[in-house]
């Protein structure tokens, strides 16, 4: 479905110094930096596919779907979508994706969500009554029978972002790519959201490519993640395995029924946490078992759990991991 | 009080590096200033044309005296006023106005000096040259008292403009889309380019008493020409204050009502 | 082929959005009343003595109130504002979403812009009235199909300024904004398209220079032909310029429109 080999994306940014006199010197003449934006990148989506797209802040995801839906032309590299080149904006093509910005939206302001529906179906050309049946289905999906004859600036930004949704959805488009949809929305608007966003997928068989910077997106949604760092991939595969690569660790909770020093505890394992009645500690892999059932054996234990580290603390060490590379990089050069 | 006149220095400061960083618009800035003022002028030379009378009771020399304050008041109005008040109108629209409200300085004086327009000095400079061309086609130079007496009239008009531009932004808080109310001031404003006895009727309250254009422009012409009473010159700077204090009220009490209707 | 037909939603759409933003439309026109300004000054000036225009015709201050208040008329309906649209867009980024439509840009935005006309329309109806009770009445033509080719260099005229517009907004896309381009067509418009004063009191170079520029074609022309400025003979080769620029123009704002768009794609927004 979305096939890329080797892409690229380089821009010359000016470099404006700070200060009036090199502000107005650089009216004259201009400094120029090259920013590799994305920096050679390979990976393919299969149809029907849902793929989290992740990377610190700047990684390139952004520039990446920009391309993929062709505002934006490769510096080099293939690119195709289902078959078509993006940035010759066919439309044929232009009906089968859709970009969804959590922070760009195409609403119009003072009118009615519906209003925008009905120029979307204008716009796309879609038949009345497949327009009446994807319309009902996208409002049952997502609740927002009462929304939609609001004017837009009424509504609140969790109804705002469905509506904006089903706005993206009613020509049907077979592609999606969503750059972080469930920004600013509280928890349990994030679980419609993805709800929705899961049943849609499933329903039409369509492809998806999500960034989000909320981890749980990313595990409800996609079974496989890719990550790039400075334009470049750093990893494509299950989630699980980007879990174990980054945090080779599992994290054992112990619960004890009589108070346990620590240093007895440490023998275990990393101690992440510990105070007389429970502790947590950090266990390489191939060890849990043996680390488990030391502690049975020795310990006071009441109850035991085994786990794998909250996903936000393996998101943030990645990224972490790799801007302290960045900043190593830096200086050494 | 220093304080403020730092303030004002660091806005001033951020307008010229804003203005250094587009230089497209750096160089067309002067070239527009240029020819708003060549626009200001050709009307002059339509009506003052050859085998025409012109404005009753206006020279073509006095009216180009009338012609070089309407250039200079819209230099001060483009390049420190209007500026500012674009800002006020995007930031209620964006309700990032919260955050002007939050500083511990006065709201008022922070969203007048959020933002200048340093190249309006053009204007400014190409009124004085209209002034030159004006004095030498009536062959004489204005008399002391005339020039001190128009420049306390330029400060009556700097602070009648200023408080107009206060109420209009005040209007932003009650009407919801109003981008374009700088527009509508600058295109009412353009009436002052003509001395104020061509408008009759009621065009003529309006621009003396509603929207005093006749206290900008063609008051200190009158007075530059010599031919200003005492009077007017009175009437005109209790107008202003007047004015002035009625801006102000306004503004306080739009605040108000913009922080009790939670944005 | 489906840009045309999504043609009439686009209008019905823009058309509610003109309802909803009536009071922002009225502001707008209420700062296009500079005619009736110019119309205070001359007839001030017409009173101490008709005034003489280049071509021996004489301007009581009855054919200066014909002449300005279709002046305003026209404003009114020959009115876009695309480039301040384009420009606001490439700024807030919302232009991608633009892109991202399976319909030609310009298509939506010449909608957006027709679909004001009805309101427009409205406006100038107390003109109209004010018009047709004033002494302007009889320095208006009676001819029919004078009002006809009136209408049809309405058409003209709408289309210079609306592919100009487009044609500058297209700038930004290659110089960050060009507002300030459009503030100098404004400014050129003013002086030169008949909006402050008739082409006709215009001194002799000022003439030849607005002859030779699209603005005279904009405003001048169509009111010219009904206010007894232009005889039809004379009209026909001024509405046949005047349709060139449109055509020109039109020309212009495509390839301006289409470069800009690659290089938006190659630089980014």
């Amino acid at each position: 479905m979305i096939r890329i080999r080797g892409l690229t994306k380089h821009y010359r940014v000016h470099k404006r110094p700070p200060g009036l006199g090199a502000a107005i010197r650089s009216v004259f003449h201009r400094e120029y930096t090259l920013v590799k934006a994305v920096d050679g990148l390979d990976f393919d989506v299969a149809r029907g596919e849902r793929v989290g797209f992740l990377g610190p802040n700047g990684a390139g995801k952004t520039t990446t779907l920009k391309m993929l839906s062709g505002l934006l032309h490769p510096t080099s590299g293939e690119l195709s979508v289902d078959g078509h080149l993006p940035q010759s904006r066919e439309t044929a093509f232009l009906k089968k994706i859709m970009l969804v910005m959590g922070q760009k939206q195409q609403l119009l302001w003072d009118l009615p969500p519906a209003e925008t529906f009905e120029l979307n179906r204008a716009i796309y050309d879609v038949p009345k009554d497949e327009f009446r049946k994807r319309l009902d289905e996208l409002i049952s999906l997502l609740e927002i029978g009462d929304q939609i004859g609001k004017p837009t600036r009424q509504l609140s930004l969790g109804e705002r972002m469905k509506c904006e949704l089903a706005a993206a959805l009613v020509h049907g488009p077979r592609v999606l790519f969503l750059d972080e949809p469930t920004i600013g929305l509280d928890v349990s608007m994030q679980v419609v959201m993805r709800d929705f966003i899961r049943r849609y997928t499933e329903q039409f068989g369509a492809t998806l490519l999500l960034t989000s910077h909320y981890m749980d997106d990313v595990a409800a949604l996609c079974p496989r993640v890719v990550v790039i760092d400075k334009g470049q991939l750093s990893f494509d595969g299950k989630l699980e395995a980007l879990v174990q690569k980054v945090r080779p660790e599992k994290r054992l909770t112990l619960r004890f029924s009589a108070p346990v020093a620590k240093e007895r505890v440490a023998e275990l394992g990393t101690v992440v946490r510990h105070d007389a009645a429970e502790s947590v500690i950090q266990i390489p892999h191939d060890s849990v078992n043996g680390a488990v059932g030391r502690a049975l054996a020795e310990l006071p234990v009441v109850d035991l759990n085994v786990e794998n580290p909250p996903l936000e603390e393996v998101m943030s060490e990645l990224f972490g991991r790799s801007r302290a590379a960045r900043a190593e990089g830096e200086s050494a050069s | 009080m220093t304080r403020y006149l730092r303030l004002l220095g660091i806005q001033l400061r951020a307008s010229a590096l804003l203005a250094a960083q587009y230089r497209w618009d750096f160089v067309v800035d002067g070239v527009i200033s240029l020819f708003w003022a060549f626009t200001a002028i050709v009307p002059l030379f339509v009506v003052y044309g050859a085998r025409r009378t012109g404005i009753p009771g206006w020279s073509f020399g006095e009216a180009l005296v009338v012609t070089g304050w309407f250039i200079l008041l819209q230099g001060i109005l483009d390049g420190a006023i209007n500026p500012g008040l674009a800002q006020v109108v995007d930031h209620i629209r964006k309700g990032t106005l919260d955050f002007v409200l939050l500083k511990p300085a006065d709201a008022q004086f922070l969203v007048s000096t959020s933002k200048f327009a340093l190249w309006r000095i053009f204007s400014v400079v190409s009124a004085f040259v209209i002034f030159g061309l004006a004095f030498r086609e009536l062959g004489r130079l204005p008399a002391a008292v005339g020039v001190l007496e128009s420049l306390a009239l330029l400060v009556a008009a700097t602070v009648l403009l200023y408080s107009l531009w206060i109420l209009i932004v005040s209007a932003a808080f009650f009407v919801v889309k109003v981008d374009n109310l700088t527009y509508l001031f600058s295109s009412i404003f353009d009436a002052a380019r003509w001395p104020s006895s061509v408008f009759r009727g009621a065009l003529r309250t309006v621009f003396t008493f509603v929207i005093p254009l006749a206290v900008m422009t063609t008051f200190p012409a009158e007075a530059l020409l010599g031919r200003l009473e005492r009077s007017t010159l009175l009437g005109a700077m209790v107008g202003a204050l007047v004015f002035a204090s009625l801006a102000r009220l306004v503004w306080i009490k739009s605040i108000g009502h913009y922080s009790s209707a939670g944005g | 082929m489906s840009s045309l037909k999504a043609l009439p939603t686009l209008l019905r759409i823009g058309f509610s959005e003109a309802i909803v933003y009536r009071a922002e439309m009225l502001i707008w026109v209420l700062a296009t009343t500079m005619p009736l300004i110019m119309l205070a000054l001359w007839t001030a000036v017409a009173e101490v003595a008709p005034v003489a225009g280049l071509a021996g015709r004489t301007w009581s201050s009855g054919s200066f109130v014909a002449y300005f208040l279709i002046v305003f008329i026209v404003r009114q309906l020959i009115s876009s504002w695309a480039a301040w649209e384009i420009n606001f867009e490439v700024r807030q980024g919302t232009l991608a979403m633009r892109l991202l439509r399976p319909i030609h840009p310009i298509t939506s935005y010449m909608a957006g812009n027709l679909a004001y006309l009805p309101q427009r329309f409205l406006v100038t109806l107390p003109i109209v009235v004010v018009l047709v009770l004033s002494p302007g009445l009889e320095h208006l033509s009676k001819s029919p199909a004078v009002w006809a080719m009136w209408a049809f260099s309405l058409v003209g005229g709408w289309m210079i300024t609306f592919f100009a517009n487009i044609a500058i907004g297209a700038l930004s896309l290659f110089i960050e904004s060009s507002v300030k381009i459009m503030d100098v067509w404004l400014a050129a418009f003013f002086v030169f398209s008949g909006y402050l004063f008739p082409i006709d009191l215009f001194p002799a170079w000022l003439r030849s220079a607005s002859d030779w520029l699209p603005f005279r074609y904009q405003i001048g022309v169509p009111v010219e032909l009904v206010t007894g400025g232009l005889t039809v003979e004379q009209a026909w080769p001024l509405l046949l310029r005047q349709w060139g620029w449109a055509l020109g123009l039109l020309m212009l704002a495509l390839t301006l429109w289409q470069v800009g768009v690659r290089r938006f794609q190659a630089v980014g927004g």
